[in-house]
């Protein structure tokens, strides 16, 4: 029964708009941010030759390169930024759209008239969009190992292994705000509300606790800086406990330490920065099946 | 003896602190065709609901084929086909992968064989490989009929069916009904504001008012019973006005 269904679910997701725009965002993010980093490193490297050359000149000595000393993978750094901002939104919508049709159509009716359980229903849809994000990250890794590729001119076995961590923790964290997208649904009544809720959480996660959480960082939810400075404000000292809680700048701390983009850290430290992202997709996915059970489908097809 | 198709006893349910279904009680046997009628709010697609698990009753007992809808989820389920008032399928799937789709969900061991069947039964081959996204009213009906019977249910609940239909497709709809119950010998349910069709098609009718069964009998003893009333719809309102 599973596979039926998330067989159905996958090619309706494919069928999707949503989808197909999740897909091709990434595709262009991937690509900008690969594009960024190439432009960047050109113009680096332009300048750092004018220099080179002046300063051969004036004889006076060079000095290295900087990306001898710069991270292979720096120039995917922007990624870090594009995938809680923009990949995260899709996410609720992807997540959204996947259990909002069934529900606002009202097949949900005929769908429980049959013998299926809605955990198995649950699971199908859960396991669909899985495999479908999965999709999507391995095209956005594809894309950046060639960049990597092209740009730096090779790339080492060690920097691919870092990439597909990275692209799983993407993974993992945009998981969370499919189930997010699976949740509103599933709590409330009207498509519209549904989604607004999960658009207010989004803004929550990637803006607001990112600013209370470090507050002295007020710029932090943009740029994926390293390790603030201690916070001195009393109130700030106290909400800093709260950092857990914030899985954008948790996601920011781990993807910079997975791609050494950011501080040199621990294995011990980037997997406390991946555990609130985990927990969050299990505490989520527990929700749903929690809020499946005794969600109404009875009234399916009549809240719109 | 065999269990009733359809048996209900001291159904209630409350909808946002709203009682809907007060001690109702009734039951269906094998192969009627149960007109169910009421006003709007009576509680029809209620009961419904209830009878097609869709929703949990605050309390009372509600069986089909001897299976409680409540406890015995599967069992109900796999005896049952269900009709809402509004079709809505799969607009992106054609007639034949809908189908096929909800006879798997149903169990059945060959889903594109029987979807093809089904659709050949109901005369309705042409639709196959059409997208729903393109069906008119009467096609989407002619096609959630068939995701009901595709996997040849005991039990058959229709809700409002006629409803959006023009004058041609209620009477399609009705000598559909009537070969499912004479070929195939599915019990129907019918819930229906149209006492015309009701007269026409059912063997026995049932009046629901505030939730609660104020007159049940079969159409002949019903025409016997009220032989001055001209029609089913006086009947009704004689029903209706009797009731306190």
């Amino acid at each position: 029964m599973i596979v039926t269904l998330t067989h159905h679910q996958l090619r309706s997701i494919r069928r999707q708009r949503t989808f197909v725009m999740f897909l091709g965002s990434f595709v262009l993010i991937t690509t900008m941010a690969a594009l960024l980093g190439y432009s960047s490193s050109r113009t680096i490297v332009r300048v750092y030759d004018e220099a080179t050359k002046l300063l051969a000149e004036t004889g006076q000595p060079a000095p290295p390169n900087p990306f001898d000393v710069t991270p292979s993978l720096a120039l995917l750094s922007n990624m870090t930024i594009y995938v809680p901002f923009i990949g995260a939104i899709l996410a609720v919508v992807l997540g959204h759209s996947t259990v909002i049709d069934d529900k606002a159509s009202g097949i949900g009716r005929l769908i429980f008239s049959r013998p299926l359980s809605r955990r198995t229903y649950l699971a199908s849809k859960v396991l669909a969009v899985a495999l479908a994000l999965a999709v999507v990250m391995v095209v956005s890794w594809a894309i950046s190992t060639v960049a990597v590729l092209l740009i730096n001119g090779g790339i080492s076995p060690g920097d691919v292994g870092r990439l597909v961590t990275y692209f799983a923790l993407s993974w993992a964290y945009l998981f969370v705000f499919v189930l997010l997208g699976i949740v509103t649904v599933l709590v409330t009544r009207q498509r519209a509300t549904a989604l607004l809720t999960a658009l207010g959480v989004w803004v929550a996660i990637t803006f607001v606790l990112p600013q209370v959480t470090s507050g002295i960082r007020p710029v932090a939810s943009l740029n994926p800086l390293t390790a603030p400075a201690p916070a001195v404000q009393s109130f700030f000292q106290m909400t800093s406990h709260l950092r857990p809680l914030s899985l954008s700048e948790e996601y920011k701390s781990a993807s910079a330490t997975i791609l050494r983009t950011g501080a040199a850290e621990s294995l011990g430290q980037t997997l406390t920065h991946t555990a609130p992202v985990l927990v969050a997709a299990v505490a989520l996915g527990a929700l749903c099946l929690g809020l499946i059970h005794r969600h109404d489908y009875s009234r399916s097809g009549s809240d719109e | 003896m065999p269990d009733p198709a359809i048996e209900v006893k001291g159904l209630n349910h409350v909808y946002d602190d709203k009682p809907v279904l007060d001690d109702l009680t009734f039951t269906v046997e094998h192969g009627e065709i149960f007109g169910f009628l009421g006003h709007n709010g009576a509680g029809k697609t209620t009961t419904v609901n209830i009878l097609t698990t869709l929703l949990r009753p605050t309390s009372g007992v509600a069986r089909v084929c001897g299976h409680d809808a409540v406890t015995d989820r599967d069992e109900v389920t796999r005896r049952i086909g269900y009709l809402p008032s509004e079709v809505r399928m799969y607009g992106h799937l054609t007639a034949q992968e809908n189908l096929e789709f909800f006879a798997r969900l149903s169990g059945v061991p060959h889903p594109a064989q029987a979807a093809a069947e089904t659709l050949a039964y109901l005369g309705a081959e042409h639709l196959a490989p059409l997208r729903v996204s393109t069906f008119s009213t009467g096609m989407r009906q002619r096609l959630g009929i068939a995701q009901a019977i595709v996997h040849r249910p005991a039990v058959l609940f229709l809700d409002e069916p006629t409803s959006g239909l023009d004058p041609q497709g209620v009477r399609q709809l009705r000598e559909t009904i009537q070969r499912l119950n004479e070929d195939l010998g599915m019990t129907v349910f019918m819930n229906t504001h149209l006492l015309s069709e009701v007269a026409r098609l059912c063997t026995t009718i049932g009046v629901l008012s505030h939730g609660q069964l104020i007159y049940q009998d079969s159409m002949a003893e019903t025409t016997r019973r009220f032989p001055d009333e001209r029609s089913l719809e006086d009947i009704y309102v004689r029903v209706e006005d009797a009731t306190p």
